[in-house]
């Protein structure tokens, strides 16, 4: 007779000091671990409690501007330095880590500012800024050592640590304020800190800062856009010119046909460079090669396309944002219809911007709010709003991808980050493992009932809410109409239309 | 790992290939180095060339487990046609896959290795020599001096039968005498946490979440009391309660009473969810099942009932008995997981029940002493408890139609069992009895691996009090509870609260994506009518087998024909109504479709017409 019995030691069970880890002894079996999926349900549905009651995702809002902000031009190669453009033809260069302007210049144009963008050279010592009127039609580049330090404005930063002091160590801080001697943590207090030490001393730059470079035309420009290495930029007037920076005349004029409606908004193609896109006011839009010099294709929409954005990642892929509340994003290859509407928004949408990975976007509206989406889906990821923020007619995802940026008529550029409810700062490993894990449980359970209200609630204002149910009433109105329509006509005469079909009303080779 | 190895490229089998320097093929980018030398490649640095991996590696040689047979998807998700989908449904099934069989493994290798199966007790029957027939002093004899301790007896004279409870992770026992001596202690430690004498009639006793808390069901009220005996709680809405069961996940204590209530109250929150009555009288027993939090309830006119708070009825309703069903259980253990129900009456037997099927009992068998009380243990060794002594009976899923015999016989002369609990990760009995309880050893009855994530045996202060926090985070809703645990996740056809009428005047852009799918016929799921499938594979049969005229026979008999087929059936209704749509006409054109074939089938039989095997018969 043989008897096995379970007889335990405490030495392989207790931990062997006080400071010691208490040992485990795992068993997946699952016989052991019973309600293994409610009890994953509940941690999905409180991760996704847990998601929303972090959810804060306004950072700050950078003033500055007399008038609302009409237009955003940030660096592409910084992460931290983003331009405004005001209606009375101011531009602010702001420092996103400072959270306070770099330069200010008061008079860069008459009348409104259409567009703003940087110059293509490497180094951040000797890029520029390219500003364009909407009203007085000059294009103005623009060079300083307060925001791409490498220049010396003698008259300005002489005697001060950054025209006499070390430029390796200023240069190390580049990526995190956007400008020089500044670290974003190192305030130097007793001189007032970074660069607004003299407040006095950056308004008298911006004063009197000269542009570079001017170019004039008779029409004002809407829109303006560098390529992406060369020394050629874009400009959107009542037809698409392309310029060299060293000529003062356009190098191009770009029109498809005889068409001479305005256009508002141009865009190159990020990948394919020598590849661009415009939107007009005769609800086309419209592509253009400038190897070939040409206008390659059109289409006509049965709304106006306020803004465009090219997929950083995709080369193919076309975002739009449109008159009539929705965004489509289009396959240029095949322009019959969009490949995904996107709808969520209940005003027409003033601005759009891919993230670098090109798998979010994101968009802001005349309805003062901005949403995110993902490329995938047809409904919005986040709705941002606050109750100061006005109509938003630019936004802009950092080259980071952390935040996104908004600029609206109040005269405020808003800083939000792009996961709402992502910790800012350093993250453990343990932390980050199960913030991960919630994602994914989140992720698992979202199509069950109770993740799903949850996870995509959003508190939206009364008026929006309205206008949303509004809106519903009356497609869905429309809709029933057409239903009773066909029912009382011959079968197969009035057939459903398909949504994306219904976009794009002519294609023009 | 595996891919690791794989980076390191395949073993020369033989010497003399070692020496031959012919430069080993490698999908990697690797960096030339001139002539005559070997190219690197940067991503076998990590392993050196020249490294052996042992045979037993080998993914082709091990016997089973992760790498003897690679991995494939279900062969139902190749018929997907959005590639995205598919590649994230077949990485998905991979991975669920993968990781049961490393669950497996895992058993396979380490908890059995280590545990040497479930232990027990292993006789010589040529010799004689029988399991039931060895006593608790011949195992005292043959176990070690740490186990020596677990058999031991706590003699209480004249204070009525006890009752017994174990907390989850085994560690803590709770008795309660029918003459109020209630008494909680660390029964490993041979610690005391509370003893105190009611003075009233006690009939149950149970923990709660932990040791620091359990519960009392006193002659007129439940009452809670604490690791130190005080007082907490009494629970005035639990009257004249006669049995209780607390559900840990739910932290739902359930008591049922003379009054034939069923309540259910939250002890994190402190309110009565709901109570459900019976309408059956004073239960005579009470059992919950551990993997679906059911409740089950054995009436005195022999019927079982089982229960959850969300229905006022009865899930399922069973007469298990000629008599009052005294005694309940349900099987815990890796092979039921809460599937087998052992059930005892008054009429002397013990039945045991699947429940994926209640119409009859699995087996059945007669007990000559009167029973009393049922219990399962973590391995699914069943003891019955009664007049004179306990017997424990294992391996009740085999061998089905003889009386089972018996594994244990644990005599108590003059003495009825009247509770019987096994110790959760131990190989502990606990008896409660007339003059105290006895623990009992019973080899093999125990869950020797247990996880500390879950139940741990060996719980400090700290993590109990990290498990509480825990716990009460991820408590299961109540609504939550069902017969089948699985259906969380699932996909619910029905829209909620709608007619037949407001579902049918739908129209096709109001219809779900299911819906839609169907009524364009793309949808991607097992076909409906299985009469037509069957006729179809008559049809087949008939052609394979046209030798057998008997069975041919049969099969076209039990084909539908005339006005009753279902599909038929369907049609007359929908075509009374006058409505036309696609189900509709694709159902039609279907039938139409079969009648055709059919009829040229008989055609080619009778030799009306002469079915063509030329080349052309294809246009045909």
């Amino acid at each position: 007779m043989k008897i096995k019995v379970i007889s335990r030691s405490l030495d392989d069970h207790l931990s062997s000091s006080s400071s010691a880890q208490h040992p485990l002894q795992r068993n997946l079996a699952p016989h052991l671990h019973p309600f293994s999926k409610p009890r994953e349900y509940t941690r999905a549905v409180t991760a996704a409690k847990m998601d929303r009651m972090f959810a804060k995702p306004f950072v700050d809002a950078l003033g500055g501007h007399q008038d609302g902000v009409y237009v955003l031009g940030k660096d592409p190669r910084r992460a931290a330095v983003v331009a405004g453009g005001g209606g009375d033809g101011e531009v602010i260069v702001h420092s996103l880590a400072l959270r306070r302007p770099l330069l200010k210049i008061p008079n860069a144009h008459k009348g409104m500012v259409g567009g703003i963008c940087w110059t293509s050279e490497a180094r951040d010592g000797k890029r520029g800024m390219v500003t364009c009127g909407k009203l007085d039609g000059t294009i103005k580049v623009w060079r300083s050592e307060a925001f791409a330090p490498g220049l010396k404005d003698k008259e300005v930063f002489e005697g001060n640590e950054f025209g006499s002091g070390s430029r390796e160590a200023s240069n190390s801080f580049l990526d995190t304020a956007g400008a020089i001697g500044e670290s974003g943590m190192e305030f130097d207090e007793e001189e007032g800190g970074g660069l607004s030490i003299d407040a006095a001393k950056r308004d008298a730059l911006g004063q009197n800062l000269e542009p570079t470079m001017t170019y004039t035309s008779k029409n004002g420009f809407n829109s303006i856009d560098h390529h992406r290495t060369d020394a050629v930029f874009a400009t959107a007037s009542n037809t698409v010119q392309i310029w060299d920076e060293n000529r003062s005349a356009p190098l191009s004029t770009l029109a498809f046909g005889s068409s001479m409606e305005t256009v508002t908004g141009v865009r190159f193609n990020q990948s394919e460079t020598s590849v661009l896109a415009s939107v007009g006011n005769d609800r086309t839009m419209c592509l253009y090669d400038i190897r070939t010099g040409k206008a390659e294709r059109r289409i006509m929409m049965q709304f106006r396309s306020n803004c465009l954005s090219w997929c950083p990642t995709l080369p193919t892929v076309l975002l739009l944002g449109s008159e009539d509340h929705n965004l489509y994003t289009f396959d240029i290859r095949k322009l019959e219809s969009p490949n995904q509407i996107y709808k969520g928004h209940v005003g027409g949408v003033m601005g759009c911007d891919w993230s670098p990975t090109g798998e979010e976007f994101v968009s802001g509206s005349y309805d003062r709010t901005v949403r995110l989406w993902n490329r995938e889906s047809g409904k919005s990821r986040d709705v941002y709003h606050t109750k100061r923020m006005q109509r938003v007619f630019d936004v802009t995802y950092t080259p980071t991808a952390d935040f996104v940026l908004s600029a609206s008529d109040d005269g405020n550029v808003r800083i939000w980050k792009s996961d709402a409810s992502k910790k800012l700062g350093p993250v453990s490993t343990k932390e980050r493992q199960a913030i991960e894990y919630r994602k994914k449980l989140v992720e698992r359970f979202s199509k069950e009932k109770g993740v799903r209200e949850v996870h995509e609630r959003r508190h939206v204002p009364g008026s929006i809410h309205n206008a949303v149910k509004l809106k519903r009433d009356m497609i869905e109105s429309r809709k029933v109409k057409d239903d009773r329509r066909r029912a009382h006509s011959r079968a197969g005469k009035e057939k459903p239309k398909a949504e994306r079909k219904k976009a794009v009303l002519k294609e023009h080779k | 790992m595996d891919a690791l190895l794989a980076s390191a490229g395949p073993i020369s089998s033989s010497k003399s290939k070692q020496w031959s320097r012919k430069p080993p093929v490698s999908s990697h980018q690797t960096v030339p180095r001139g002539q005559g030398k070997a190219p690197i490649d940067p991503s076998t640095h990590s392993i050196l060339t020249t490294t052996r991996i042992p045979s037993a590696f080998h993914q082709s040689t091990l016997p089973s487990g992760s790498g003897a047979t690679p991995i494939r998807p279900d062969p139902s998700i190749a018929r997907i046609n959005d590639k995205k989908l598919k590649a994230k449904l077949s990485r998905q099934d991979v991975g669920n896959k993968r990781a049961k069989q490393e669950r497996e493994d895992v058993n396979e290798w380490l908890n059995k290795a280590v545990s040497g199966g479930n232990g027990g007790i292993e006789v010589d029957t040529e010799e004689g020599e029988r399991t039931w027939r060895v006593r608790q002093n011949d195992i005292v004899q043959e176990v070690g001096v740490s186990v020596r301790g677990k058999k031991f007896d706590l003699k209480m004279e004249d204070m009525g039968t006890y009752k017994v409870d174990y907390t989850r992770n085994g560690r803590h026992i709770a008795i309660a005498s029918s003459k109020g001596h209630i008494a909680t202690f660390d029964w490993q430690a041979g610690k005391l946490h509370s003893e105190i004498q009611l003075r009233e009639s006690v009939r149950d006793i149970k923990f709660l979440h932990s040791e620091a808390f359990y519960a009392v069901a006193q002659k007129k009220y439940v009452f809670i009391y604490d690791q130190d005996g005080v007082e907490l709680h009494k629970l005035k809405l639990h009257i004249d309660p006669t049995h209780m069961e607390f559900l840990p996940y739910h932290y739902l204590l359930t008591t049922v009473g003379h009054a034939g209530y069923l309540k259910y109250h939250d002890t994190s929150t402190g309110v009565m969810l709901t109570q459900i009555p019976t309408h059956l009288g004073s239960p005579h027993s009470m059992a919950q099942n551990p993997h679906s939090a059911i409740i089950h309830l054995g009436h005195a006119n022999g019927t079982m009932t089982l229960w959850s708070p969300n229905m006022t009825a009865p899930h399922v309703k069973l007469l298990a008995h000629r008599g009052p069903v005294n005694g309940i259980a349900v099987d815990p253990s890796e092979g039921s997981a809460g599937r087998y129900v052992a059930t005892s009456g008054m009429d002397g037997t013990v039945k045991i029940w699947d429940g994926r099927m209640w119409g009859k009992e699995v087996r059945g068998w007669k007990v000559r002493n009167q029973i009393t009380t049922l219990g399962y243990s973590g391995t699914g060794m069943l003891s019955v408890g009664g007049k004179s002594g306990v017997t424990i009976y294992r391996d009740l899923q085999q061998n089905t139609h003889h009386t089972p015999t018996p594994y244990l016989t644990l005599p108590m002369p003059s003495l009825t069992a009247s509770s019987t609990r096994f110790c959760p990760f131990d190989d502990v009995l606990c008896v409660g009895h007339e003059r105290g309880i006895s623990s009992l050893l019973v080899p093999g009855a125990g869950e020797a691996n247990f996880d500390s994530a879950e139940a741990d045996v060996f719980e400090t202060y700290s993590r109990r009090r990290e498990r509480e926090v825990r716990g009460v985070l991820e408590k299961i809703r109540p609504e939550l509870i069902t017969l089948d645990t699985d259906f969380l996740g699932h996909v619910n056809e029905g829209r909620g609260g709608e007619t037949f009428v407001e579902r049918e005047a739908r129209s096709f852009r109001q219809l779900g994506r299911l819906e839609r799918l169907r009524a364009t016929g793309k949808a991607d799921e097992p076909d409906q009518e299985g009469l037509e499938d069957d006729a179809e594979g008559a049809e087949g049969d008939a052609d394979a087998n046209a030798g057998e005229g008997v069975s041919r026979k049969e099969k076209e008999k039990r084909k539908m024909k005339g006005r009753n087929g279902s599909t038929k059936r369907y049609l007359r209704k929908k075509a009374k109504k006058n409505i036309v749509d696609n189900t509709l006409l694709a159902m039609q054109a279907k039938v139409a479709a079969q009648k055709k074939a059919e009829d040229t089938r008989k055609k080619i039989q009778s030799g009306e017409i002469v079915k063509e095997t030329g080349a052309l018969a294809r246009f045909g």
